[in-house]
């Protein structure tokens, strides 16, 4: 038993990496099974638009279904109807554009991996850029092979034009190889500026490291126990009301959180360094609870930044 | 249940040995699906650029990898530059600290790169590739290839009958992959052989305490994580049942975020004094509340390995 408490610490530790490289897995299958079973070139002068949408289409899907995913986007959007202050505080109107920035940013990943699995392919690149009416480009391409390349270059993904196979060859190879080129520097900008931005996040931190991970174990402990305590509550108030109706009794108070309670307890956290406190929640059940807050300070807000959906 | 007890003891006495291991299989097997899968020489003008691209192109994605997995990059840059050490910033002092750590953290981070950029050149595929579209390449290898126009060397990857003419009269292109690979790896392994000899010469502790060091580390920061989790879970319990029940809250302790300051500075080991971690130095002078907790000390590259395994908190 103590082996595999071992064992299972070990890759809980892990989830972060484990989570990004099942994520990497399931993109690369997931487009493996596009290109060989729902993508078919047309060969003709659709070939761009067709190329772009398969190639543009999922990376959109992807990032609708990150923002979906991510919690922070309905604890930022919630209730923003009736109160648009909770979104535009006032005095700190960029509040939200820094933290639908960060949403956006995490939820970037999966397209990000999309596109640079299909670029890395080729496929989709290939058959979208025969199909390109640039004469600048079809100069660069056609440059030295036959007089056919410039109208038959669409038709050279299905092979089914009339140059000599060397040359189509020759062009689905350049195809491929512009392609795959253009991936990998997608794969390093994206990786050398989520790196810079990491580290200009962390160099700016008012919280220092270990605190930080003691923030981020405390962040995952209250979300358990709030989980649980909303089912303790649940389950009492409940069972209460159905007793009542029931046995046609006068109910006993149960003390509960207000309105306004819940409203304050809502609210994104931000870190103020002359307090010391670790979430909303916290700040709450210390300070009392106050109307609106006014002073909130935004830096950013590495905790919330690394939360797991 | 015993035999799975001893290899998991087995696993955790070796973890860095065992974890780069694995990490150069992954990296060795990724190269070759890349290189039998996904790579196809362009045999024409753009040889040079596409051979480098896969050559280079991952190499430098691994080591971005490397640095943002490490543990102590987070620890070195955390608050580095927060707007109340503005002053401190671009000291010599903090610039010398930032080398002296950036060095082992770099060899460490450098592990797959290597690996890749070897397992490659061993491969041969992607510098044939990007040789044969280099006319410069080609002639510092074959003085006599004067025979060969520039298109046919650009074909040669394409071309078995083309290469192996070549390889009469001059060394392949595979062959000289191979050759630099073999070279690359005999010069990291010697590099990395005298760079740990020179490390412990100038390591100021002797080998058992050393050894001693090193688990006390492991264990600190273990009991640190269950520490942390146990104080989180008391804390956030005391918060929830206060919110719901609409109480007043019970005093709680939780160090300051001074505290917090003064443990996360990076340790440096003074020989007068026999503290074997930052948090041991803290709790040792009574968590002295005034400013003069500096750090002081000489060595730091020596002790690589405090404040190293924190990964697994850390969540990456």
């Amino acid at each position: 038993m103590d082996a595999f408490q071992t064992i299972l610490k070990f890759f809980m530790n892990r989830k972060t990496a484990i989570g990004y490289s099942f994520m990497a897995l399931l993109t690369m299958g997931g487009e493996r099974v596009f290109s060989l079973v729902a993508f078919r070139c047309p060969c003709s002068n659709e070939n761009f638009r067709y190329g772009l949408v398969f190639l543009f289409s999922p990376a959109l899907v992807l990032l609708v279904i990150g923002y979906f995913l991510n919690s922070k986007t309905w604890k930022l959007f919630t209730g923003c109807w009736v109160n648009p202050r909770k979104i535009f505080p006032r005095g700190n109107i960029c509040h939200f554009f820094y933290v639908f920035g960060q949403i956006t940013l995490n939820a970037l990943v999966a397209p990000v991996m999309w596109l640079s699995v299909a670029l890395l392919n080729g496929t989709f690149y290939e058959c979208a850029m025969s199909g390109l009416k640039n004469p600048a480009y079809l100069q660069a391409v056609c440059h030295s092979k036959s007089e056919n390349c410039f109208e038959e270059l669409h038709k050279v993904a299905c092979d089914k034009s009339s140059l000599p196979f060397s040359e189509s060859d020759e062009l689905k190879r350049t195809l491929q190889a512009q392609s795959q080129i253009l991936g990998w520097c997608v794969i390093v900008t994206t990786a050398l500026l989520s790196l810079l931005t990491t580290c200009c996040a962390s160099c700016q931190s008012k919280v220092s490291h270990l605190q930080l991970m003691f923030w981020r174990v405390y962040e995952g402990t209250e979300k358990e126990q709030l989980e649980q305590i909303f089912q303790l509550y649940a389950t009492k108030l409940s069972e209460r009301n159905l007793k009542c109706f029931f046995e046609n009794k006068e109910p006993e108070p149960i003390s509960l959180p207000a309105f306004q309670a819940w409203e304050d307890a809502s609210q994104l956290y931000s870190f103020s360094n002359s307090k010391q406190h670790y979430s909303t929640i916290h700040r709450l059940v210390e300070e009392g609870q106050k109307g609106t807050s006014e002073e909130r300070e935004t830096m950013m807000d590495l905790a919330d930044r690394r939360e797991v959906p | 249940m015993d035999r799975l007890q001893k290899v998991l003891d087995f696993c955790i006495r070796y973890q860095t040995t065992l974890s780069y291991s694995i990490v150069s299989m992954l990296t060795a097997g990724s190269e070759r699906i890349f290189s039998s899968v996904v790579f196809k020489c362009p045999c024409n003008s753009g040889n040079m650029l596409y051979g480098y691209s896969f050559l280079l192109a991952p190499a430098f994605v691994l080591l971005l990898l490397g640095y943002m997995v490490n543990a102590k990059t987070w620890r070195l840059f955390t608050g580095t530059c927060s707007p109340e050490k503005h002053l401190q910033c671009c000291s010599w002092r903090t610039c010398a600290r930032f080398c002296q750590v950036l060095v082992p953290m770099t060899a460490k981070a450098l592990v797959a790169p290597l690996t890749w950029i070897a397992v490659a050149l061993l491969g041969a595929n992607f510098y044939e590739c990007a040789a044969s579209g280099s006319s410069l390449t080609a002639s510092l290898f074959c003085k006599n290839n004067t025979n060969y126009s520039q298109d046919q060397l650009f074909q040669m990857p394409c071309d078995e009958e083309l290469s192996a003419k070549m390889s009469s009269a001059c060394l392949s292109f595979q062959a000289q992959s191979q050759l630099i690979g073999w070279f690359l790896i005999a010069s990291i392994m010697s590099a990395a052989l005298i760079s740990t000899c020179v490390t412990h010469c100038h390591s100021p502790v002797s080998y058992l305490q050393l050894q001693f060091w090193k688990i006390y580390s492991s264990k600190e920061h273990e009991l640190f994580e269950s520490k942390a989790k146990e104080h989180a879970t008391k804390l956030a319990e005391r918060n929830t049942n206060c919110f719901f029940e609409v109480t007043k809250p019970a005093e709680f302790h939780t160090p300051s975020n001074e505290d917090w300051k003064n443990v996360s500075i990076f340790y440096t080991f003074n020989s007068q004094e026999q503290y074997y971690s930052t948090l041991h130095k803290y709790v040792n002078t009574n968590r002295d509340k005034s400013t003069k907790f500096k750090e002081e000390g000489q060595h730091l590259t020596d002790l690589a390995f405090v404040d190293e395994t924190q990964t697994s908190v850390s969540g990456l």
